[in-house]
């Protein structure tokens, strides 16, 4: 009965016309490929293969980026995948307590005395024997389900305040956490968090007051922070960052001329780029951090306007996808899961290119499955193990 | 630019419109659930009670969010690689090329038989990489070694005028010791070096210093006129070592050459990666002069040496100039001020010890070329253009006789009337013009300038003067002359008037006329407008631009590129009968004057037409003694003036200059010893 319904209901949707349905898809293909979300997969597979051709490239003349440990973060990422992929994530919807304490614990661990490890001067690594990563990237995915199964409890019916004001609660701890540690992936646990909510049925006038309010937050700690003789919550080279993305002629050496260095890579790509290897931009050391945070300069510099185009696309195609599967996913925790990869994904792109565009202040965010760093990597492509899984255990819910 | 706006702009409306369609979209549903929510009785704060339907109307409108995202981006894209791509292309490439500039040498400046005046010499310069700066201990070492603080050190290697690209160089001019030491601790000094780069070098040292100049580094002023493009400067940039005076300054387009230029390829730290085009320097032409070598150094030396010797006599002497002209010509054969100075003390910048020493007031400024730039009143030596202005003028004629009682009055009373004094207090007797020009008998002046006062041409002097030259430079190409001064009535009431003088005192009166009849007044002359003035009695008629330049040379060989070609400044045309008759009387000066005078110039082979002048300088009280002459007599071909700031007698000072100045064109020396006692 449900699923009738629903089918009813896309149906006048708009857009979802486009989409072969999932029924059709199961009966006409058939084989191995019946458990694989085809439409969502291939374009994140091509993103992984731009990522490969991009760092292999960068690898020529940037010392950091070592191409063979980004081939290991990808295999690492894929078995990851192929793992979670077979899982039935609907397990975890009754674990909130756990994810909870489990996401806490991870925004915790770089703090920990003897773990926590500084890289490039940036904290937030933990190192346990050989390996090292980043706690922040797992914890995206953390948060997801725990924002999803949180929020999935009140049956898309979040009636009280006191039930919503408990899920912001369940979001915000975390948040606080993470944001003095690392503002970008603050930024994006925030936009997943506060999409979760959103799309699980938190009345408007209550979204809209908290938006209100966090903006209103924001600014008091921005201004605070251009005030002199107060305590200040964001660094220094946070506030730098805003003031610089306001007029990046404030400050052409640093913060300012990295943008502008990043901006004249991306410009000077013209239609068909320079060509692989040929980003006299990027590759020359005039855009920093060219293999992660503005490896959107790198790519566009060499392969232009099309292969940008390109890359937007396959991103627009797997994240329509991923919203187009949520739209027939009944069970609202897995929508919601879907919800939260989608608010990930789209945070990143538009924060990591609209950065290297200058219409996004400037945040070490990396592009999914493109910038160099194995923990970012494994993280995106469990995220597509992911959408795979809930595609391979629809028939279930049904 | 304006394309991109609008699209990037219509992609903003767009999203926005989505969102707005999302919040209709929402507005229904919130509609709806108020319906709803009004029919069935529910639980306080109440929402929507179909969950199906606001999941799905938030998951299109996450859509419609994901759309406008991206449409943002891609327009944006649009914006940065389609339509300004040419911009930032171009900012790309700018940041990929550097250029390392290499200093052309200088061209050589060289007498009129091609000796050097001014050369390049080879320098041992310590070079070193700008990274070199961060190693403190280094530059500390390097600073020991060669005498120089490490902070000066720090700055020498922060300099990156000769590209940034480029070794710094840290000294010139460094002993062997500096250079076998760095060449033997290579791993004490790492990205330190040694190269031999070019000087400026003036190996006669102080000869011909007001004629040649010096160089320094390019001054602000310097940089602006070459940005302004201003005709045939070389295109600066700050750090140049351009010609600041002299030659030096006045041929510097020719001298300079062209800088080369390497295009290098760089990283953003500078570091080079690859060569694209390079122009190599060229070397600044030769520049031969007017002068002669021994020629100037017999100037040199004996106006030095009378300077000297009324110094050592307790005079007040500061200096003083002489200039050899061809007259046939106006080629410099030599032009001397003194004091002097060694243009060496500029190369590699002057110490400021040296620059306070040549600005010294005590010093009486060496860097003044006193041959062009020293105005004095002209006293006697003016006495042949007043008797040509008389003569033409009808003030006087070739009869025309007076007597000289050796004093002189306006109204001929010795009381009651200002007197005004012959320099030979005891008189001349009676006298004509062409003797009056021989014994300078100031008498005959003064009638002169009373005869022009009661004229119809009271300012006929003074047009002589000028139509000779006088009261404008003469344009020599040379920097800093000075036009001097023939007063007239306008000229006097302005500038009386502008020192606060009342009427009375600001209007021309008749003793102004006998006053500048004599060269006296306020008459201001140059030694070399003097000297271009008497060519042109010599040449009877024409007067040529005084210059220095004979001509540019060519690369290779000694043949010139471009050559001076002589220009005439005036002519004056003047009857013969008064050529012959004021000829005949500064032929007398020479021959006639007095026995003394008159042995230092019949030891020569050739006859010389001169006149003697010393000349009242108001404000110091001291003389300005002048002589000048043309020789041959018969067929003049030189011109030769001197003058002396504070000497006794032009017969004494200024003449003896002018006497071995001569003595060295024709290579016959003075040797008289006789010392005439006083006269002008």
């Amino acid at each position: 009965m449900a699923r009738e319904m629903k089918e009813t209901l896309t149906l006048g949707t708009k857009g979802s016309g486009r989409h072969v349905r999932p029924s059709s898809r199961a009966s006409g293909a058939g084989g191995p490929l019946r458990d694989l979300y085809l439409s969502q997969l291939i374009p994140a597979l091509l993103l992984v293969v731009i990522g490969v051709v991009t760092i292999l490239s960068a690898s020529l003349s940037i010392p950091e980026a070592n191409f063979a440990s980004h081939l290991a973060g990808i295999a690492i990422g894929l078995a990851a995948a192929v793992a979670v992929w077979h899982y039935d994530t609907r397990a975890l919807s009754s674990m909130t307590t756990a994810l909870f304490i489990l996401a806490c614990v991870l925004m915790v661990l770089p703090r920990i005395p003897g773990l926590g490890y500084e890289v490039n001067g940036m904290m937030g690594w933990v190192r346990l024997g050989p390996v090292r990563f980043q706690p922040s990237e797992p914890s995206k995915i953390v948060v997801i389900f725990l924002m999803a199964s949180a929020a999935a409890q009140y049956n898309g019916k979040i009636e009280t305040f006191r039930d919503y004001a408990k899920l912001c609660g369940t979001l915000l701890v975390p948040l606080l956490l993470i944001m003095s540690l690392d503002l970008g992936t603050g930024l994006v646990i925030f936009f997943i968090g506060a999409t979760i909510i959103i799309v699980s049925g938190a009345p408007r006038t209550w979204v809209l007051l908290t938006i209100a309010l966090i903006v209103g937050v924001a600014a008091l700690v921005i201004i605070t922070s251009m005030i002199e003789g107060i305590p200040h919550i964001l660094k220094e080279y946070q506030l730098n960052r805003l003031i610089v993305f306001v007029d990046p002629d404030v400050d052409p050496t640093n913060n300012g001329y990295n943008l502008t260095q990043a901006m004249i890579a991306v410009g000077s790509g013209g239609f068909f780029g320079k060509g692989f290897g040929n980003a006299t931009q990027a590759l020359n050391g005039f855009v920093p951090e060219a293999q992660t945070d503005f490896v959107f300069s790198l790519f566009a510099e060499q392969f232009g306007f099309v292969g940008s185009v390109v890359l937007l696309a396959l991103f627009a195609c797997m994240i329509v996808t991923t919203i187009l599967l949520a739209m027939r996913t009944e069970s609202l925790y897995m929508r919601l899961v879907l919800v939260g990869c989608v608010a990930m994904w789209t945070f990143q792109v538009l924060e990591n290119v609209g950065m290297c565009l200058g219409i996004m202040p400037i945040t070490g965010i990396p592009l999914p499955f493109v910038s160099y760093g194995s923990s970012s990597m494994v993280v995106q492509l469990v995220a597509v193990g992911i959408v795979q899984s809930v595609w391979r255990h629809r028939q279930k819910a049904a | 630019m304006d394309l991109s706006l609008i699209i990037v702009a219509v992609c903003l409306v767009l999203a926005i419109g989505l969102v707005v369609v999302y919040l209709v979209f929402g507005r229904s549903e919130a509609n709806f659930t108020m319906d709803i929510g009004g029919a069935a009785p529910k639980a306080a704060g109440g929402s929507d009670s179909s969950t199906e339907k606001t999941a799905s109307n938030r998951l299109t409108g996450l859509l419609v969010g994901v759309g406008a995202v991206f449409a943002v981006l891609a327009a944006r894209l649009w914006s940065m690689q389609l339509v300004s791509s040419d911009e930032y292309a171009e900012q790309a490439e700018r940041n990929r090329r550097s250029t390392i500039y290499t200093q052309a040498p200088r061209g050589r400046i060289l007498d009129r038989n091609g000796r050097e005046i001014v050369t390049n010499r080879a320098s041992l310069t310590v070079v070193a990489d700008g990274s070199v700066v961060d190693d403190q201990i280094e530059v500390q070492l390097l600073g020991n070694l060669i005498g120089m603080p490490a902070q000066a050190v720090r700055r020498r290697l922060q300099d990156t005028t000769e590209g940034y690209q480029s070794p710094r160089m840290i000294s010139v001019d460094v002993s062997r010791r500096v250079v076998a030491f760095i060449g033997e601790h290579p791993d004490v000094f790492p990205g330190v070096s040694i190269q031999e780069r070019t000087q400026r070098s003036y190996p006669h040292g102080t000869l011909a210093a007001h004629v040649v100049g010096y160089v320094g580094t390019v001054t602000q002023e310097q940089l602006e006129a070459s940005e302004n493009g201003e005709d045939g400067l070389p295109e600066y940039r700050s750090g140049d070592i351009v010609g600041q005076s002299g030659v030096e300054l006045s041929y510097e387009s020719v001298l300079a050459g062209v800088r080369g230029e390497q295009t290098v390829f760089v990283d953003a730290h500078g570091d080079v990666l690859g060569y694209s085009t390079s122009i190599d320097p060229v070397p600044g032409s030769d520049v031969v002069l007017t002068l002669d070598i021994d020629i100037q150094k017999a100037a040199e030396e004996s106006l030095a040496r009378i300077v000297e010797q009324r110094r050592a006599a307790g005079a007040d002497c500061p200096g003083g100039s002489v200039v050899a002209l061809d007259c046939t010509n106006g080629e410099v054969i030599a032009m001397a001020s003194y004091p002097t100075f060694s243009p060496n003390v500029f190369t590699g910048g002057i110490a400021q010890s040296d620059w306070d020493a040549l600005s010294a007031e005590d010093s009486h400024y060496p860097l003044l070329n006193r041959a062009i730039s020293g105005q004095y009143p002209a006293g006697s030596v003016i006495k042949p253009l007043t008797s040509f202005a008389a003569l033409n003028y009808g003030i006087a004629t070739p009869d025309s006789s007076w007597y000289c009682s050796g004093w002189w009055s306006w109204s001929g009373r010795s009381q009651g009337d200002t007197i005004m004094k012959c320099w030979q207090e005891s008189g001349h007797g009676a006298i004509g013009l062409s003797s009056g020009i021989t014994y300078s008998c100031d008498v005959v002046f003064y009638e002169i300038g009373k005869g022009f006062y009661n004229s119809e041409n009271p300012e006929g002097m003074q047009e002589t003067f000028r139509a000779y030259g006088l009261g404008s430079k003469t344009g020599i190409d040379l920097n800093g002359e000075e036009a001097g001064v023939i007063p007239d009535a306008a000229w006097k009431r302005e500038h009386y008037k502008a020192l606060g003088y009342s009427d009375e005192d600001s209007t021309w009166k008749g003793g102004d006329n006998c006053n500048i009849s004599i060269g006296q007044g306020d008459v201001q002359v140059t030694c070399l407008q003097m000297a271009q003035s008497y060519c042109s009695i010599a040449n009877r008629g024409p007067a040529w631009k005084p210059h220095v330049l004979m001509g540019v040379r060519a690369k290779v060989g000694e043949s010139f590129v471009s050559e001076y070609r002589p220009e005439e400044v005036f002519s004056i045309e003047e009857s013969d009968s008064f050529r012959d008759l004021i000829e005949r009387g500064m032929w007398g000066v020479t021959y006639e004057e007095s026995e003394s005078q008159a042995s230092h110039w019949t030891n020569m082979s050739i006859s010389v037409s001169s006149k003697t002048g010393t000349g009242e300088q108001i404000g110091p009280g001291r003389n300005i003694c002048w002589f000048g002459c043309f020789a041959p007599s018969e067929d003049p071909k030189y011109v030769v003036f001197s003058n002396v700031d504070g000497g006794d007698w032009g017969a004494t000072t200024a003449m003896l200059v002018v006497r071995d100045t001569l003595g060295a064109i024709y290579g016959e020396p003075d040797n008289s010893e006789a010392v005439y006692a006083a006269g002008d």
